[in-house]
């Protein structure tokens, strides 16, 4: 990225001397088999009702002729990232050597600011009682597993991904997989209009996938069931 | 428009427009309150308004300790070693505790008979009265992606909110003065105008805006929040008072008590659709 597509001082892409880590997902090799939730899970403890990553899908075309179209989310690590400006108590912040947006659990204070900033739906409220962690009712998100990052692994989610739709590193090391991916293949982010630099960039996305719908309008009973369990496990 | 996603919740519920409201009613009877050492038509407000400001204040105060999830951490706040001043909402602490120790202050000066000191309480009260609706707007507006809540209308919306609601409470403890009524009359009638013009700008910006603007519109207007923004914010708590005070018996005491009885129901209601319906949308990306 220029020199001049960079407005905020917080943004790393292009900046020498340190990694901007970022994730290509190549939505042609999504199978929909929901590995990368499981594991996303079983490595954090991820309570029921809330997700670091998740696998919407869109069903197309007519039958016979139909397929579902896969679109793995999870938090962008943006390089200009609303959540951590939006908390009025510093506990998100972004690592500059490596673009990680992370969350300091102790200081979090829940207001929930981060939420209502994040064009992503990242992020999510932890429920108030959990079975093992003793970390609860605050806010939290995909860290692009910064503890396995940072011992040299890739995040739970890429090595888990049997197509190898996911993958994972420095995009301001020019001979990286997903510097190459970026510069040969044709991308997306998700709305790119936020400004946010989002850092997980798609290959094959499909634009009916990661716009909103005029079917969303008059759905009053949308996702009734899953309302009705996030609200049994969390007190918003 | 995915055909499966994960559930979202909204972030902030409608308890933080509980907040708003009360935290508007609470900044516009302190500055009714201040208008009494400069303006003798508000003298009988002076201690009433202030009383209910401050009472609505702890009250404010309380409901947004509360509805943090952490309320322990809530002196986070204003701890200067954690605040970022890049959110609107550090700002806020700092001016709603201000806020708090001036109207300390200031009632220990109004009941010593301190006309001096009161007088100065009231117009830096009034100051960060003002930021109250102020920084409540701005919260809203910080967050790009979110129809309504991204105009620059929304700080100047929740301070004529505030206005009209809190001339709405005052109407019922100015007791009948005829006088006080006349110009929390015209208080009401300039504010609700004000906030009738923004909130129409405010629909026309939305209804011509990108897909989101679009729902977003379509939900406010026809959709889960027609009844709360348009039925009862904009036709009966602002259109109608609006009506009410225009004609001969909005002139009489018992028509700007009527105005203000509905003025309440719509102030409630509008905060209510506008913190609300703009993160509906958002829930099912």
């Amino acid at each position: 990225m220029s020199e001049e597509l960079r407005l905020s001082s917080r943004e790393t892409r292009g900046k020498p001397g340190v990694k901007r880590y970022a994730m290509v997902i190549d939505v042609r090799r999504c199978i929909g088999c929901m590995a990368c939730q499981v594991a996303c899970k079983a490595e954090y403890d991820v309570p029921l009702g809330v997700f670091r990553t998740w696998v919407p899908y869109r069903v197309v075309g007519t039958y016979p002729t139909v397929k579902k179209q896969f679109l793995p989310r999870l938090c962008n690590h943006c390089d200009d990232p609303p959540c951590v400006r939006a908390c009025p108590v510093g506990a998100t912040f972004k690592v500059e050597d490596g673009g990680f947006v992370l969350q300091n659990y102790e200081r979090c204070i829940g207001c929930k600011a981060c939420m209502a900033s994040c064009p992503y739906n990242a992020r999510f409220m932890l429920p108030e009682h959990r079975t093992t962690s003793k970390i609860t009712s605050v806010v939290d998100k995909c860290t692009f597993c910064y503890h396995r990052v940072s011992q040299g692994l890739v995040p739970a989610c890429v090595q888990t991904c049997i197509g190898r739709a996911r993958v994972f590193g420095d995009l301001n090391d020019p001979n990286s997989e997903v510097s190459q991916l970026v510069a040969r293949h044709a991308t997306q982010v998700l709305r790119p209009e936020e400004g946010t630099k989002p850092h997980v960039f798609y290959i094959g996305g499909d634009r009916n996938l990661t716009e909103y719908g005029r079917a969303l309008y008059g759905k009053s009973d949308y996702l009734d069931g899953e309302r009705a369990m996030f609200d049994r496990n969390h007190k918003i | 428009m995915l055909d499966y996603t994960v559930f979202h919740t909204i972030a902030w519920p409608s308890a933080y427009s509980v907040y708003f409201f009360v935290i508007g009613i609470a900044a516009a009877l302190f500055f009714l309150s201040a208008l009494s050492w400069y303006r003798a038509e508000f003298k009988p407000l002076r201690a009433s308004a202030f009383y209910v400001s401050f009472v609505l204040l702890a009250v404010g105060g309380l409901l947004l300790i509360s509805d943090l999830s952490q309320p322990a951490r809530f002196l986070s706040m204003i701890n200067p070693a954690y605040l970022n001043f890049d959110s609107p909402l550090a700002w806020g602490s700092l001016n709603l505790v201000s806020f708090g120790l001036v109207s300390v202050l200031y009632f220990v000066m109004m009941n010593k008979g301190d006309e001096i000191n009161s007088r100065r309480l009231a117009v830096i009260g009034s100051l960060l009265a003002l930021g109250l609706p102020v920084y409540t707007g701005f919260d809203l507006t910080v967050h790009q992606h979110r129809p309504v809540w991204n105009t620059p209308l929304m700080p100047v919306l929740f301070v004529a909110l505030s206005l009209v609601s809190g001339a709405a409470v005052a109407s019922f403890l100015a007791k009948g003065d005829a006088k006080l009524l006349a110009t929390l009359r015209s208080f009401m009638l300039w504010s609700a105008g004000a906030v009738a013009a923004m909130l129409v700008s405010l629909l026309g910006t939305t209804a011509y805006g990108g897909s989101a603007q679009e729902l977003t519109f379509m939900i406010m207007t026809s959709g889960s929040m027609g009844l709360a923004f348009i039925w009862l914010g904009l036709i009966l708590g602002t259109a109608a008072p609006i009506g009410l005070l225009l004609a001969p018996v909005g002139r009489q005491p018992i028509g700007v008590l009527a105005a203000g009885a509905l003025i309440l129901i719509g102030g409630m209601a509008l905060r209510y659709a506008i913190l609300v319906g703009p993160q509906l949308v958002h829930t099912a990306y």
